[in-house]
């Protein structure tokens, strides 16, 4: 039986807390009698046989929708769209939930006779994958039957003929959406739901859509409406979304939707000292935590990258539903939370956040300064429902070495976001202003992300504006162990060490502050009462 | 008199080369200047004043010769041994103030008629650099017969000499002459289509570049400055840049702006119709290089020697490589000459804030490392005032 | 000015990064580290955890114990055939020669067990240290490589060495002395449902003051479990060789008296332990009188309970027994000493008469049994 997350409260007798810190952890004794540390719930059980679950779950959907195979006939037009490289983080071992569901909806989808079937990776303005991580997502079975003749795609939002406006919502936000999606009899939508955010009419309305669409939403007025944007109905992200989910069931866009969520068994064994409580290290797992870190100590950055970046987890599905949309998504935010909330009573002064090597648009790539930011006031931050861990006017502290390093490949217009326009300001709604729309139509980008593997022009913005949020609300943002020149640039305090952080910090909230120590991984979400 | 003089010593040329590449103040020591108490140079005719300079700068150009790393292109249009100093202004023997216009052309020579440049009124592309009754010597402050601005005393001739408007500071009149070396090399592109500039470096020649570009070519919409240091950054913004970056985002900053493609070997599909380098190293050049456009031209301000680049961009996109010396008449500006709008420029930019300091001659060590190192320790421009005497150096203007 | 201006040919968008914060105290960069301080250094560890178990919060409540040690020690490996080797090595070369020369063991009743084969639970009584390697030593071949013995989880297994020692030396495995658990039952059940013989104390544990105590009923449920057969043994002699409390052992005899086999029957585990305990009961009168005195005593519920003067005081309990070493001469100690007066055992019996205290019958002995909780 999983124990549930809890709060700690750190006296004299408290054992370092680790911490993580880019593809590294650190050992950090947090002062005592005023802070606390939020630990996750263990990893529930898996299902017993997925496959079998999801057999069953395609066969009683949730909500208004009939069964799969009674959708599916002969002579439609069947469009599985999937969740990108994205999701899960860490990536998962094989096989991926969307593999089973993919082949389980094929089975359906080749006993009904369906011969013209589409699967689209609905990566939105994210890169394109690559045929290995096509592979690793879809199974070899899949992408063999699939790629080779062209009806394995990448949503392309930049083809002016692979898309198609559905109209305006009651707010005038337009819809546009994939084109081959939109025109087919049925969208299967696959997804895994990792967070909260994950899933819902997000999936089609944001995966599928184009920057015309998605400017409508992935702004900073949003942003800082969306409290969090993991809590959908505190989330003017969200709220926007289904806008636009209904009027694309309204335009007769039928979604099947495929919904699936895992617990937070995030680590193999040699890394599970990650997933326990320090106390209850063995001597195992520290001989386990010192050989890790003297071997990241003498590993060079790219090694050590290498190796994080192959880190496979062993995720377990926890739950699978289908049917319809909004039905679906309400089961599946019941499951993750289950997983994943942590009862927190009252804000601290400080929220401490260590950052770890993977954010979702860093997989197999490089965590650049801006990822950082968008992984701790973005991401992090966010993992709340009720009211953030820290005090409006508080500090956050994160800790991440935060290279100066960028992937030239997938992240080229974030080189020019970090050099250009965060040289100039850091002030989201002047950055959304004055540059993102030439950011969002420069040629070269565009071509790199329709052609290469990058993203999108303008996709560095929603990153900052991810932050937008927790920029508003935060007095101070330190940065423990950074580059301190990246740091600096993203607008940040450099601090060498926790104690460093907590001086700098002393002028925004005293020196005695209570800190918070948000103990991620594995993930989860607070619930700040 | 006091002079810091420059002898043809090959050991101590020698020893400055070494020791400059460890560090600037053990250059100054061991390197061929010495300050010595001299004879002021005589009057080499009629038409020479006597000035006694109140600041004299330190250029790039006499940093390269006291550490030994001159091109010895040099070396038949000198003459040892010499008083550095050729950005001075001082006061002559009529009580006029002056501003030193250093090239030494015909008419200083004496030699008439002159030379068909010369003539023309450009005397920086000069025939005689080494003729007339003045031993060679391609401007005052490497001449062995007229003195140098790092002395209490000069000779130069009448066509020299610009008197200094009333009100102005020394300061500002000491950067007349960089200034109009700037203003010369941001004129000498021919006019392009509305477009993107860009200046590498932002010392002295690129901030005046900098602001050269933005009061007197109005074909030019944006400049892109590269700066390395904070205060060449503010100031490159204050004095007209629209961005300042540095050196290792240039090319994206190009790209950017042009909205032109980067392949995969860095090469930019587009790039800037106008460059001007005032670094004049190996790598700032094929920056410069790799950032003009397809037709465009490359201005070489800064003071490149023997150097190693790829010339393929050159031919394949037809670049101009345009070379900068000194000052002339400016056919972009109407033919006013160059020092006209150098006076012109200082005083509307401000530029007299860009003397950071001044030393007596006697701390001349000191004040060399400071110029090496200006951009490193906060400083644009290094002088020195002749007329003081030892003492702790006075900071001014600004950084 | 000309000033030099040098442009790091560095080309943007390359993945080095650029400048590293040193975290690390300067000079630790490239060297190895050799000593345990200079690792911690090395990877900017502060002292102590991890290289030392962690503290654990005084905020949170101690859980309950669910560690390798304990009933919970894993002792399979001791069982392997390296460690069964190195035992019977040890017992054959070291440890039978030094316990024959400390203890003098004189061995009765072999014959009752002759017949027998397969695994065997053998209930001794315990008042010793020195019981174990004792009866290890004087069993049978056929039993003595193929043991195991039931020892108290929280005293031999409450460390991992005192654990992998007992474990390998004696091939001990833990058992919960005072409760009921079902873990270790089961595995002892297994264990002899694999050929392995059990020795096991039913006391629980060594005597406090020297006379026997009441009796668990786990090596009946054993037997009732399994179909195997108990054999009673009673160990003379061992507490004065080495009594509790004490750590270096004085030579002296020992005496190890086999009973006949107890096959559980139609009565359960309850009326087989109290078989059990009635018949070590009667091999210690035995050894103290003689086999048909002894015989008779039991046939008519007369024998003296090994558990003492019931409801006496402590000093009237200990005077009972004599004294633990030999020397006072006044006392001849309550065993071994005692016997060898037997040669009149008319004056003997009645000695014991007289130190007969009223009220003990075996029945009364049984009810207390039977109140403590047994593995069953």
């Amino acid at each position: 039986m999983p124990r549930p997350g809890f709060v700690l409260d750190v006296d004299r007798s408290t054992p370092p807390i680790l911490t993580w810190h880019g593809d590294g952890f650190r050992l950090l004794r947090l002062p005592a009698d005023r802070s606390r540390v939020i630990y996750a719930p263990e990893p529930e059980p898996g299902l017993g046989d997925p496959d079998e679950e999801i057999r069953r779950a395609l066969l009683e959907p949730l909500g208004d929708s009939a069964p799969l195979p009674a959708l599916l006939r002969s002579g439609m037009r069947l469009t599985i769209a999937f969740d990108d490289i994205s999701l899960p983080l860490p990536p998962m071992r094989r096989p991926d939930n969307r593999q089973r569901v993919v082949e389980a909806v094929l089975d359906a989808a080749a006993a009904a006779g369906v011969d013209d079937v589409v699967l689209i990776a609905a990566l939105a303005l994210h890169r394109r994958m690559t045929e290995a991580e096509l592979r690793h997502a879809l199974g070899d079975r899949v992408y063999d039957a699939f790629a080779p003749h062209g009806r394995l795609l990448q949503h392309d939002a930049e083809d002016p003929d692979g898309l198609v406006h559905l109209g305006q919502t009651d707010l005038g936000e337009d819809v546009e959406i994939n084109r081959r999606a939109a025109e087919s009899d049925l969208i299967v939508y696959v997804n895994i739901n990792l967070v909260s955010m994950d899933g819902g009419h997000k999936s089609v309305a944001t995966g599928l859509s184009s920057y015309r669409s998605l400017r409508h939403h992935h702004n900073v007025r949003t942003m800082r409406h969306s409290r969090s944007f993991m809590d959908q109905h505190r989330s003017e992200l969200h709220s926007s979304n289904w806008r636009m989910g209904r009027l694309i069931a309204a335009s007769g866009v039928k979604v099947f939707q495929i919904e699936t969520t895992l617990n937070n068994d995030a680590f193999p064994p040699g890394l599970g000292f990650l997933q326990k409580r320090e106390w209850e290290w063995t001597a195992r797992d520290r001989a386990a935590y010192l050989a890790t870190v003297g071997a990241i100590r003498a590993g060079s950055d790219r090694i050590n990258r290498s190796v994080f970046q192959a880190v496979k987890a062993p995720y377990a599905m926890t739950g699978v539903v289908a049917g319809e949309v909004e039905a679906v998504h309400a089961a599946t935010t019941a499951t993750v939370y289950r997983q994943q909330l942590v009862h927190v009573e009252g804000q601290t002064d400080v929220a401490l956040f260590g950052l770890p090597h993977v954010s979702p648009y860093n997989v197999n790539s490089i965590m650049n300064p801006i990822l950082v930011m968008c992984m701790g006031l973005g991401y992090l931050f966010n993992l709340y429902r009720g009211r953030p861990i820290v005090r409006e006017g508080g500090v956050a502290i994160l800790s991440h070495p935060t290279p100066w390093a960028f992937h030239p490949v997938h992240h080229p217009s974030y080189i020019d976001f970090f050099e250009e326009v965060l040289a100039e300001t850091t002030d989201p709604i002047e950055i959304e202003k004055n540059y993102e729309e030439r950011f969002a139509t420069d040629e070269w980008y565009r071509h790199l992300y329709r052609t290469g593997h990058a993203y999108h022009g303008v996709h560095p913005f929603y990153m900052w504006y991810w932050g937008a949020h927790a920029l508003e609300h935060l007095g101070r943002v330190i940065v423990v162990g950074g580059d301190p020149a990246a740091v600096r640039r993203l607008g940040f305090s450099p601090a060498t060490t926790l104690d460093d952080a907590l001086e700098i910090a002393s002028d925004v909230v005293g020196r005695h502050p209570s800190i918070s120590h948000f103990h991620c991984p594995p993930i989860m979400m607070a619930d700040v009462t | 008199m006091r002079a810091l003089r420059l002898e043809r010593s090959l050991p101590r040329f020698a020893a400055a080369r070494l020791a400059s590449g460890w560090n600037g103040r053990a250059g100054a020591d061991l390197g061929p200047v010495r300050l010595v108490e001299v004879a002021a140079p005589e009057l080499p005719g009629p038409g020479w004043h006597r000035v006694r300079p109140h600041l004299a700068g330190i250029c790039g150009s006499d940093l390269a010769t006291i550490a030994g790393r001159s091109s010895r292109w040099f070396e038949p249009i000198v003459s040892f041994p010499f008083v550095p100093g050729h950005e001075v202004v001082g006061t002559d023997d009529t009580g006029r103030r002056v501003v030193l216009q250093p090239v030494l052309g015909c008419v200083a020579r004496g030699i008439d008629p002159p030379c068909a440049a010369c003539g023309a009124g450009s005397a920086n592309h000069c025939a005689h650099l080494a003729a007339g009754h003045l031993r060679p010597g391609l401007q005052t402050g490497f001449c062995a017969d007229t003195g140098g601005g790092w002395s209490e005393e000069l000779v130069a001739h009448e066509s020299q000499l610009h008197a200094v408007p009333e009100g102005w500071s020394d300061q500002a009149a000491v950067l007349v002459e960089p200034v109009a070396c700037a203003v010369h090399g941001a004129l000498a592109a021919p006019e392009c289509d509305p477009a993107l500039a860009v200046v590498i470096g932002a010392g002295t020649l690129g901030l005046g570049a900098i602001a050269a570009l933005s009061r007197f070519r109005p074909d030019v919409e944006l400049v892109l400055a590269v700066a390395k240091h904070p205060h060449q950054r503010r100031l490159a913004l204050e004095l007209g840049a629209r961005a300042v970056v540095e050196p290792g985002e240039l090319r994206r900053a190009v790209r950017r702006r042009t909205g032109s493609w980067m392949l995969d070997n860095g090469q930019l599909t587009g790039g800037a119709p106008l460059v001007v380098d005032c670094a004049g190293t190996a790598a700032s050049l094929a920056d410069a290089l790799a950032v003009t456009a397809p037709g465009g031209t490359l201005v070489l301000l800064g003071m490149a020697g023997t150097t190693t680049l790829d010339l393929t961009t050159l031919w394949q996109r037809e670049v101009r490589l345009q070379g900068s010396y000194a000052y002339g008449p400016e056919p972009l500006a109407g033919g006013r000459h160059s020092f006209e709008l150098a006076f012109e420029l200082v005083e509307h930019a401000g530029l007299e804030r860009l003397v950071s300091a001044t030393y007596p001659l006697g701390r001349y060590a000191e004040a060399v490392a400071h110029a090496a190192d200006a951009g490193r320790r906060g400083a644009v421009k290094v002088v020195f005032d002749p007329r003081r005497r030892p003492g702790r150096p006075r900071p001014e203007g600004s950084p | 000015m000309r000033a030099r201006l040098p442009t790091p040919a560095e080309r943007s968008g390359s993945a080095a990064p650029r400048r590293r914060l040193p975290v690390t105290p300067a000079g630790t960069g490239s060297r190895l580290p050799v000593t345990p301080a200079g690792l911690r250094s090395w990877l900017s560890l502060p002292s102590g955890f991890p290289f030392v178990a962690p503290t654990r919060p005084t905020t949170l409540p101690v859980p309950p114990a669910e560690s390798s040690l304990g009933v919970h020690y894993d002792t399979s490996w001791a069982r392997r055939y390296p460690a069964r080797l190195a035992r019977a090595t040890l017992t054959e070369l070291v440890a039978r020669p030094a316990v024959a020369a400390l203890t003098s063991p004189r061995v009765e009743g072999l014959d009752r067990v002759a017949h027998l084969q397969g695994p065997v639970i053998f209930a001794a009584n315990h008042s010793s240290h020195v019981d174990t390697p004792l009866v290890v030593s004087v069993l049978p071949e056929r039993w003595r490589h193929q043991l195991v013995v039931a020892s108290a989880a929280d005293y031999f297994f409450d460390s991992h060495l005192k654990a992998a020692g007992f474990a390998l030396l004696l091939n001990a495995v833990p058992i919960e002395r005072h409760r009921v658990d079902r873990g270790s039952a089961r595995r002892l059940t297994e264990l002899i449902e694999g050929g392995w013989s059990l020795l096991i104390y039913p006391e629980g544990g060594r005597s406090p003051d020297g006379w026997g105590q009441p009796h668990q009923r786990g090596p009946a449920w054993l037997a009732e479990r399994t179909g195997r057969p108990v054999v009673p043994l009673h160990l003379a002699g061992t507490r004065r060789i080495l009594p509790r409390h004490s750590f270096l052992p004085r030579p002296g005899r020992s005496e190890v008296h086999f009973g006949r086999p107890l096959w559980p029957g139609a009565g359960g585990a309850r009326e087989l332990a109290v078989r059990i305990e009635a018949a070590i009961a009667a091999l210690a009168d035995e050894q103290a009188t003689d086999w048909w005195s002894a015989t008779r005593r039991a046939a008519t519920g007369t024998t003296p309970p090994l558990t003492g003067p019931g409801g006496a005081g402590e000093w009237r309990r200990a005077w009972a027994l004599g004294p633990t070493a030999s020397g006072a001469g006044r006392w001849r100690a309550p065993d071994v000493a005692r016997r060898s007066s037997r040669a009149w055992p008319g004056a003997d019996v009645a000695r014991r008469d007289e130190r007969a205290w009223p009220g003990a019958d075996v029945a009364r002995r049984d009810e207390r049994a039977a109140d403590r909780p047994s593995p069953s």
